[in-house]
């Protein structure tokens, strides 16, 4: 069993890895989020390490591509932990968030293909920068794994960086399978696009609700998109009539979690439940894990941010 | 109100906020001495001390404060600013 001290250890002593020239920068530039992400990624598991050097390699050769290096991505990751941190003051004070309308989002961060490159950099490495957030991929590719051989068209929604899609692929392969990914952001598609580098891929610019297709999907990924919408229900009413009677759909939203464009708030996973329940979906399986490592009763009384990730299929 | 008071009280904010009976506040203390002082429990810290004193920081203020007393003395300045 790996001891939270053996983790540290490998932390330290993998001075020259790209994972350990991150949280270094990270640390000396926002000392405090340096100490808390450190902190979450103690005890994380030694699969990690292995995994997160195979991701952070990918990427510094995708922002090579790009002309640029990781310090831009660690300084886009910066920026959005800053632009975050306005929104959980805001949030803190007053129990909402405070976007309120898709239009509003729409505005300041999708149709802002400067604002969505530096927000998708961010994200991505938050993949492997959160412990929530890589156990929520763990749980993912354990997902994709159990319909290996089912799949014959595939649809992610909302695809941001490409990750998951890229994750997908390299599981269920690349032979006759046709991959979808819709997503309302022009900035959001380049940065998959790059970020996946796959020519199997069609890359399609719609709002979701616009969005039909004539032959119906085996399954669909949609990662941290409820939040972003006024009405989940209908969103998920949406991925219900693009699916296939029998097809499964993996979805994944946060509580507790005040962003830029973040609109629907979700306090606790059974108002996601309910959701759910009312789009006409039933959970196989369900997976929720806090951002901090702190007990369900802290976790409540300090509003910590929680993911929740299911696969479901229509009733 | 003394920054001594004003320390005594973030004492207590900082033992029910982060859960833990033995923490005792210097006006040096960063978030290298208090365990669980990080960037969520800090903005979580922040607004439990803008309840308690009735007070509102900038988020520059927020973002830049390095230790309590820095803190401590933010909140005297304003609870000065609100009596002259």
């Amino acid at each position: 069993m790996t001891t939270v001290k053996d983790n540290k250890e490998i932390l330290s002593e993998a001075n020259n890895s790209l994972l350990n020239h991150i949280l270094k920068t990270i640390k000396e530039k926002n000392p405090r989020h340096g100490k808390k992400i450190t902190k979450n990624l103690e005890n994380i598991g030694d699969e990690y390490y292995k995994k997160s050097a195979e991701f952070f390699n990918k990427y510094a050769l995708f922002v090579k591509g790009e002309g640029k290096d990781v310090d831009y991505g660690v300084d886009c990751y910066l920026k959005m932990i800053g632009i975050m941190m306005y929104e959980q003051v805001d949030f803190f004070r007053t129990g909402e968030y405070s976007c309120k309308s898709f239009e509003e989002a729409n505005k300041a961060v999708y149709s802002n293909p400067e604002v969505m490159e530096s927000y998708m950099h961010g994200l991505l490495l938050s993949q492997f920068l959160w412990n929530h957030h890589y156990k929520v991929l763990e749980f993912f590719i354990e997902q994709i794994n159990s319909v290996k051989g089912q799949v014959n068209k595939y649809l992610e929604i909302g695809g941001g960086h490409g990750l998951y899609l890229s994750e997908a692929m390299e599981i269920l392969g690349t032979n006759d399978i046709d991959y979808h990914c819709v997503d309302i952001s022009a900035g959001s598609l380049e940065v998959a696009k790059k970020f996946v580098d796959n020519p199997k891929v069609s890359y399609r610019q719609y709002n979701i609700f616009d969005y039909d297709e004539a032959e119906k999907y085996d399954f669909i990924t949609m990662g941290e998109v409820l939040e972003h919408v006024e009405d989940p229900v209908a969103l998920l009413e949406k991925l219900g009539s693009l699916l296939k009677p029998d097809g499964m759909t993996f979805i994944t939203t946060p509580t507790n979690s005040p962003a830029i464009d973040h609109i629907y708030l979700f306090r606790n996973a059974p108002e996601i439940i309910e959701v759910i329940h009312k789009a006409g979906f039933e959970i196989v399986k369900d997976f929720k894990i806090y951002s901090e490592d702190v007990s369900e009763k802290r976790a409540e009384k300090l509003k910590v941010p929680m993911m929740y990730a299911a696969l479901i299929k229509k009733k | 109100m003394t920054v001594q008071d004003v320390l005594g009280q973030f004492n207590q904010i900082f033992i029910d906020v982060l859960d833990e009976e033995d923490i005792v506040l210097t006006l040096d203390s960063t978030a290298d001495d208090v365990e669980d002082w990080d960037s969520l429990t800090h903005i979580q810290l922040v607004v439990a001390i803008e309840k308690h004193f009735k007070v509102t920081f900038t988020t520059a203020e927020i973002e830049n404060y390095e230790n309590v007393g820095q803190m401590c003395n933010g909140v005297l300045e304003k609870l000065t600013a609100q009596t002259a």
